[in-house]
């Protein structure tokens, strides 16, 4: 196992550079990161690299004790990144301007092919409260009882179950009592009320009793109310399962939990939040989450975007591996996994100040760390510099089809979140106009069912001031799936995605 | 800026889809090219209200650009303009042939600007490739005000119409 940092890429210099090499393009780096004169987030966290190398390169002994080790090393690429932006020419403009940047990360195609199985360290942090009484709980049971029969020997298995009670009723460790463990759900009951944090703490401690860099540490949260008093206190958790390399993805059964709330726990960690809107789909979501789990290549991955101090970063929404809108204003951010085959994507929202010289002009640094499994690669890590063109005579080119495909869906779930935030100031017509606007533009994209749910709350709204809540998840959580439809285009036929459309079973009044 | 064809609303330079009503703003001309285009004061009114004034009275005169080509044309138009190509039979008043009509779908006899009261419109006269105003395609013989700045397309042949 490995520390598997580039202290040469962190710079940007040739292995063989001079001092003089060194010390100019730390100079260089400086003046654009250095957290005097760049207050971005971001730039913080890559100028301590920057510093550190420079620190170790700059000092003849330190620099030798570093080759030394690093010619021990085995070279080689783990995963490539690509960084298109929206525009390669920008115009001269006295005026701030949006770009937007799509950060594509892929694994290494020959290791991705021989690369092996991957093992699971999994916590299911399972809702039993009185609400779940019912088709509910038992089709969790029928779920749970699937996934220990999916997994290997080799895989670690916790179960956890609260209400306002928290209970550990299947102990960390490798699975292999398969009967044991399949009763142990079996006798789960529903009472009481929910209290997530408490669930959520003991799943925690499960999981970091085995967790490894070698293994997928992940918890599943599946809920279906509000948890009482204490989201701040969870949200704190997720922040700290990040720390340690913990997953948490977060399913909400039915209308009455917390969206917000799910969304931003699973973002924090790098997961999935879902929408499950029938008791019949819960075993399907929760096999395909699963499934999805093992066919990680690396996991936390995390992304850092060190923009040049006269850019902002806007908006942030992860496209692969499944859609989740993501915290700009935290630096680095968890993607999570890249999965064998696959492609983790994340598209930002720039804003660059005013321009008046025409010319080359450096944009942003993307550094992209993950662990690779199976290679027991720690830290692996790819920089990107991007830079375009900025002209008087910028004629405005065809966007890159991949960033208006995601973009034409994501203004979609933004029209929606609008509408929602309208609705919280309490401006009721804002909110009509923009779930109006939505129904228009739903329909005109083929998508009939959203658009009616999307009429339907229009109608809802300026008549009760209010959207209904499966109407709400319906339409956040629909526009959500829109993204993952297509946005792998190597793959068009996966169109009829293996999950639910939270569309389905949406009342529709006339 | 980039003006919203849909809402109207104010977007900033490299939005691609409006930012209030998600509207494409593929294909919209920013101010940002009627500045550079255009030198007089009048720009000045146009940036604050986003939209190029709609106003034509009978001194005004028209200055269209059409795109790839140096040389403006500048008119007084009658109560009718009509544009398309030559033919036996037909003399539009605009003649676009020199500019690639023929090659970029443009009707002998494709769209038309008209004179009402202090201001112009612009109508489709059934052409066979349509003719967009800032983006969105005119239902025939159905007069759309025209502004000053607007982006006009006959077929595939981009122009720019000016006020002066």
């Amino acid at each position: 196992m490995s520390n598997a940092q580039d202290l040469y890429a962190v710079l940007g210099v040739q292995p063989q550079g001079s001092t003089e090499d060194i010390r100019a393009a730390y100079r260089a780096l400086a003046r654009r990161l250095h957290p005097d004169v760049n207050s971005n987030p971001g730039a913080a966290t890559q100028f301590r690299d920057i510093a550190a190398a420079y620190a170790t390169l700059n000092d003849s002994m330190e620099r030798q004790k570093y080759d030394m080790a690093r010619k021990r090393e085995t070279a080689g690429s783990y995963f490539t990144l690509r960084v298109t932006p929206s525009q390669r020419v920008l115009p001269v403009l006295g005026e701030p301007q949006v770009l937007y940047l799509l950060v594509e990360l892929l694994p290494e195609r020959s290791r991705s092919i021989q690369h092996a199985e991957t093992h699971l360290n999994l916590t299911l942090v399972l809702d039993q409260s009185t609400s779940m009484k019912g088709p509910r709980l038992e089709r969790v049971k029928v779920a749970a009882h699937q996934i220990i029969e999916q997994l290997s020997d080799k895989d670690i298995f916790s179960v956890v179950t609260f209400s306002d009670h928290a209970e550990v009723i299947l102990k960390a460790a490798p699975m292999t009592d398969r009967p044991g463990a399949k009763s142990r759900i079996t006798m789960m009951q529903a009472f009481g009320g929910t209290e997530i944090h408490q669930g959520l703490s003991k799943g925690l401690i499960e999981n970091q009793r085995h967790a490894n860099p070698g293994y997928v540490n992940h918890i599943i949260l599946l809920t279906d109310g509000r948890t009482f008093m204490d989201e701040q206190q969870t949200l704190e958790l997720a922040d700290k399962a990040a720390k340690d390399g913990i997953g948490i993805s977060a399913m909400g059964i039915g209308d009455e939990w917390n969206d917000t709330f799910l969304d931003q726990l699973a973002g924090r960690t790098g997961g999935t939040s879902e929408y499950i809107n029938s008791p019949m789909a819960v075993v399907r979501f929760l096999n395909e989450r699963v499934r999805t789990l093992g066919q990680s290549y690396a996991e936390r991955v995390t992304v850092s975007i060190a923009p040049d101090a006269d850019i902002k970063v806007e908006s942030a929404f992860r496209l692969m591996p499944s859609a989740q809108p993501v915290n700009a204003e935290v630096d680095p951010i968890q993607l999570g996994a890249l999965q064998i085959g696959g492609t983790t994507s994340i598209l930002f929202q720039l804003q660059i100040g005013p321009m008046e010289t025409p010319g080359f002009r450096s944009l942003l640094r993307v550094d992209v760390t993950g662990d690779i499994l199976r290679e027991q690669k720690i830290g692996y890590k790819v920089i990107a510099d991007t830079s375009v063109e900025v002209s008087e005579t910028a004629t405005m080119e065809e966007p890159p089809l991949a960033i208006m495909d995601a973009l034409s869906k994501l203004t979609l779930y933004r029209i929606q979140e609008k509408a929602e935030q309208a609705l919280a100031r309490g401006d009721v017509r804002e909110a009509t106009r923009h779930l109006e606007n939505l129904a228009t533009r739903l329909l005109s994209s083929g998508q009939a069912e959203l658009a009616n749910a999307a009429l339907a709350e229009a109608k809802r709204v300026a008549n009760t001031n209010l959207l209904s809540s499966e109407g709400q998840k319906a339409l956040k959580y629909g526009t959500r799936l829109l993204l993952e439809a297509n946005t792998d285009a190597t793959d068009a036929t996966n169109t009829t995605e293996p999950k639910a459309s939270p569309g389905e079973g949406t009342q529709v009044i006339k | 800026m980039k003006i919203c064809p849909n809402c109207q609303y104010s977007n900033r330079e490299g939005i691609l889809f409006c930012e209030d009503c998600g509207q494409s703003l593929i294909g919209t001309v920013s101010t940002l090219t009627r500045e550079l285009k255009k030198g007089d004061t009048g720009q000045l009114n146009l940036k604050s209200s986003g939209w190029g004034t709609a106003r034509f009275n009978s001194k005004s005169s028209i200055i269209i650009h059409i795109r790839d080509v140096a040389e403006p044309i500048v008119m007084q138009p009658e109560a009718q303009l009509v544009m398309g190509r030559t033919d036996v039979n037909q003399m539009p008043d605009l003649d676009l042939t020199q500019y690639g009509a023929q090659e970029k779908g443009v009707s002998r006899v494709h769209a038309a600007i008209r004179r009402g009261d202090d201001t112009l419109t612009l109508v489709d006269l059934g052409s066979v490739n349509g003719t967009h105003l800032n983006g969105q395609r005119l239902i025939p013989n159905q007069p759309r005000i025209l502004r000053d700045g607007d982006e006009v397309r006959l077929g595939k042949l981009v122009l720019h119409v000016y006020f002066k």
